[in-house]
This record gives C-alpha cells, sequence and structure tokens, in this order.
C-alpha cells in the first residue's frame, strides 16, 4: 500500500489524525441545539456540545435552536445561551414565518443583540412556507436593507426551498448573505447557478455533504472553493467525521483551508 | 496504517445503471490505498436490479483483480425452494473457491418472504458456520428488520444500512440490546461523539469500521473514529478486529 493520506509528513490531514487539531480555528457556520422529536441527541446541550466543539478547535458555531425554530422557544432565550459561551457561540434569529408578531418583535431587537446575533435563519420546508411567500417579505426586506446572512435550509425538489426558489430569491434580494444551506443538496445546476449568477453575496454551505463521496470535489469544480463553507448541523453530525470528509476531499489543501475557515473570515473578518 | 489496521465492512462495486456506472475493484483498491484500509468486505451494487444469480457470479469474476487478497466477497441468497442458486450444501462449498465470507439478501427487490420457511435452511447452515448475514436492504423499514432478526435469533447479522441523514438510535440500541448476534456497521453513522456512547451502551465489540464505499468516503468514518475518544483497545476492535475475528471464527 502507497502512504495514507494521514501519514503524510506536514499535511492537513496528518495534523488532524495525530493531534485532532491544526493551527488555524474552524468556522463552522451550521449548528443548531437541543432535543429534537424524532432523534435521539445525547450531546445537543451547550456544555456537551462545546467540549465537542473545542476538540477540534471549532471558533465559532453558528446555530438556531431546535426549540425557536419549532416555535416553542423565543430567540431572547437564545442569545443569552451564547452569553454563556460568548467566545464560541453566534447565532441565527429562527424565523417562523407562522408567527409574524414574533418576527418583527425579534428584528426590532437584532442589533441589541450583537455580537451574538449573527443572522437569520429559514427552514422553508419545514414550516411548509415557500421562501417566496409573502409572509417572509418583512423579513427578506429586513435582512436585505442590512445585508445580514441568512441560512437558508436548502434541499434539491423542494417546492418551499429547492433550486428554483432559490434561484428566485437571489435575484430579489441582491444584499442578502445568502448562506445556502445542503447546497440545494442534489439540484446541483441550481446550486451553481445561484452563485454564478449573484454578485458575489452567494455562497454554497456544506452541511450534510462531507462523507459524500465525490461531492465537495464536484462543487469544488462548479463553482471554486472560495464560495463554499464549512458546516455540520451539529448536533447532528459529529464535526471529526465533516472535517474528516473535507479532506478526504480530492481537492487541494488550498481548498480544505478555504472551506474550513479562510472563506469564513474573507467574507464576515475575523472579529464577530 | 502504521498505527491502525482497517477492516471496512461495507462496500460495494459493480455497475449500477440507475446510479451510473459505480466503481469497480481497482478504484475501491486505490481508495483503499489512499487511506490506509488494508481489508475489506465487498458486494455487488448492482445485486438488488441484477439479481442473486447473476451479482454473485459477476462479483466473483471482479474479485479476481484483487490480486493482493485483500477483498472478501458477500454473495446473495435466494429460497431454496426455488433452484436458481446451487443446492444449500454446494452453495457453501462455493463460498471458500469464490473468496465470499459473507451472506445477504435483498427479499424486497427479489421479491420473496425473508422467513424461515422461505429461507431457513440456508440460514441455519449460516449460523452453524457462524457466516456473518449482512443486512442492507432494509432501509427505513424498521418492522420488516425486527421481524427478520427476532426469525433467526441465532445468525450473525451485520446491519451495514445508508438510512439518510437522521439519527437511528432509537431503532438500532434496542436491537443490539436484545440480539447477541446483531453486530452494527457504521455506515453513515455521524452523530458526534455517538460512536463512543455506542460503546458505553453495548461493548465495542459489537461495532464494525464499515464506511459505505462508494456512497460514502472511507476517510471521513476514520476521522471520526479515530478522535472519538475510545481506548486504543476499543479502538482497534471497532477498526479491525472485530471484523478479523468474526471471520476467523467461520467454520469450513
Amino acid at each position: 500500500m502507497s502512504i495514507a493520506i494521514w501519514e503524510r509528513p506536514g499535511s492537513l490531514a496528518e495534523k488532524f489524525w495525530n493531534c485532532g487539531k491544526a493551527d488555524f480555528p474552524i468556522y463552522d457556520m451550521h449548528g443548531h441545539m437541543g432535543s429534537h422529536n424524532a432523534i435521539y441527541f445525547r450531546r445537543c446541550e451547550p456544555e456537551d456540545m462545546a467540549a465537542h466543539l473545542r476538540r477540534i478547535g471549532v471558533k465559532h458555531l453558528v446555530f438556531s435552536h431546535h426549540h425557536a425554530l419549532w416555535g416553542a422557544m423565543r430567540n431572547a432565550e437564545v442569545v443569552e445561551i451564547c452569553r454563556r459561551f460568548p467566545d464560541l457561540y453566534r447565532m441565527y434569529v429562527g424565523i417562523v414565518p407562522h408567527y409574524q408578531d414574533n418576527i418583527r418583535e425579534d428584528l426590532k431587537l437584532f442589533d441589541s443583540w450583537r455580537p451574538y446575533a449573527f443572522g437569520l435563519k429559514c427552514l422553508a420546508d419545514y414550516h411548509q412556507i415557500s421562501l417566496l411567500d409573502k409572509a417572509y417579505e418583512y423579513t427578506f426586506k429586513f435582512a436585505d436593507e442590512r445585508s445580514l446572512p441568512v441560512l437558508f435550509h436548502t434541499w434539491g425538489g423542494s417546492q418551499f426551498d429547492g433550486g428554483k426558489v432559490m434561484l428566485e430569491l437571489t435575484r430579489r434580494y441582491p444584499n442578502i448573505r445568502f448562506l445556502m444551506g445542503h447546497s440545494i443538496f442534489g439540484e446541483w445546476d441550481y446550486a451553481e447557478k445561484t452563485v454564478k449568477e449573484s454578485n458575489g453575496n452567494v455562497f454554497l454551505d456544506l452541511t450534510a455533504i462531507p462523507g459524500e463521496r465525490g461531492l465537495i470535489e464536484m462543487l469544488t469544480g462548479r463553482v471554486g472553493s472560495e464560495n463554499l463553507l464549512f458546516g455540520t448541523d451539529m448536533p447532528w453530525f459529529d464535526e471529526y467525521q465533516a472535517v474528516g470528509g473535507v479532506l478526504s476531499a480530492d481537492i487541494s489543501e488550498n481548498d480544505m483551508r478555504n472551506i474550513l475557515y479562510r472563506n469564513a473570515e474573507r467574507i464576515f473578518g475575523t472579529e464577530w | 496504517m502504521k498505527d491502525l489496521f482497517f477492516f471496512d465492512a461495507d462496500c460495494q462495486v459493480g455497475s449500477v445503471p440507475t446510479a451510473g456506472v459505480l466503481p469497480g475493484v481497482p478504484e475501491l483498491l486505490a481508495d483503499m490505498d489512499k487511506f490506509g484500509v488494508e481489508k475489506a468486505l465487498v458486494a455487488h451494487g448492482n445485486a438488488p436490479m441484477l439479481g442473486a444469480v447473476q451479482s454473485n457470479k459477476e462479483l466473483s469474476e471482479m474479485l479476481k483483480a484483487d490480486t493482493g487478497s485483500r477483498l472478501h466477497g458477500v454473495w446473495s441468497i435466494l429460497p431454496t425452494q426455488c433452484p436458481e442458486l446451487p443446492p444449500a450444501e454446494k452453495f457453501f462449498e462455493l463460498l471458500e473457491e469464490n473468496r465470499i465470507s459473507a451472506l445477504t439478501l435483498h427479499p424486497f427487490d427479489h421479491l420473496f418472504v425473508p422467513r424461515r420457511r422461505v429461507i431457513g435452511k440456508l440460514m441455519d447452515m449460516a449460523a452453524e458456520k457462524n457466516i456473518p448475514v449482512m443486512l442492507k436492504a432494509f432501509s427505513n423499514r424498521w418492522e420488516d428488520l425486527y421481524d427478520f432478526v427476532e426469525e433467526f435469533p441465532d445468525n450473525r447479522m451485520i446491519l451495514c444500512e445508508k438510512f439518510g441523514k437522521w439519527g437511528h438510535d432509537r431503532q438500532i440500541r434496542p436491537l443490539l440490546e436484545n440480539f447477541p448476534g446483531f453486530y452494527f456497521g457504521l455506515t453513515g453513522y455521524w452523530v458526534p461523539e455517538g460512536i463512543r456512547d455506542l460503546v458505553e451502551f453495548c461493548g465495542a465489540e459489537r461495532l464494525l469500521f464499515a464506511s459505505g464505499f462508494p456512497g460514502y468516503s472511507q476517510g471521513s468514518l476514520m476521522l471520526q473514529l479515530k478522535h472519538s475518544g475510545l481506548s486504543d483497545g476499543d479502538l482497534r476492535l471497532i477498526a479491525g478486529e472485530n471484523m478479523v475475528r468474526l471471520l476467523s471464527e467461520v467454520k469450513k
């Protein structure tokens, strides 16, 4: 057998294999927190998650709390969780389109919640309202005026947040910084199109993709590693599994660094 | 790998029309070299559509490209009442000749009922010989899977399924708790530090490194396992020693 990637002297893979972390911070741009109705999560509370995140060197996890997305917790409570871990957690304000009064209340407070409030999160597949529906207009106007990052759950074929919807949405709101959660999984042509037709404000989030053999290579080829962001859905997926998926891809170490931290720092800066 | 021996319990090769041409043995061996996986258990990726007879034959041919004897094959079984496969005794003789170390079944594609009255003879012989039965056809058909495992409690079974992205501890833990011969391949098990939690639950002896090649990369699970917080001993068991032990206990 030839030398395995984990044994190549000086490589990123060797560093993670032997040390469990590298000499740079990781930015996990897509996380959650809290229990889930249909999945057993033993490590879904802030303390357990923090231990896992710190072990591999995550600088920031930007997350939306499950319970806020299900409408059972207000975003103000999530801010308080972040305050307990000021160096680690940042939050997406969860947008539940069924609760318009809550949206207005929360967005009025958005600036006062900084730096913990990083952007907004939309989960249209679960809320069953298309992102093109007027129920989102107030939210997106707010985000567009401020050039806020908005993390969208997207999935290929969805009538709520699939390729056609996302392409139209990027055309309507040229100032929102679109983070395409799961890269419109499966509708890769649309994923590519949303990036290439944008004015540099659309990025593909890799959550659920690392570990899928060949997909990171394909997306890097289509849009360039400069437009890819790292995410794990933590506490859904293990950080080492996801980083392992990036390290396993047939891409350059420069591409890997772009994905794991350089892009986040280039787009959002290093102090947030 | 110098510091850890890996035996991948879940790989597939062969052409699958619905998925385009999937990697063959040379591509699998190249990935194993890239990541440092020494050995692998390999099934035919198109067995569900191609059928047991033809996919078994094709797999044996494909395995000839593995001149270093790093791969172990997996053959599919069918109801013995329809004489498509050789008679049971002859079928088991052929396993060793063809480098086949495990069996599997595709009842929902090959349209038979996975019960004792249908495949009991082959399953009982597999149990007598300690030949592992790979469970790869029950994805999200949990009631069928539970029925099957309960129907054949004396068999050694290895669950290696691509279930999707949602964690499935609520489904697999009861099987691990109730059936000592039930083993769990870690294909697609991406739960944060979940491998360590599973070891606490059922012991490292019941878990197997299983990548799900070619759908999933071997490397991502390797790094997850390496840093799962296990003792060196448990890590070695899951990475490869459990699979080696299972195969060493197969009776001729």
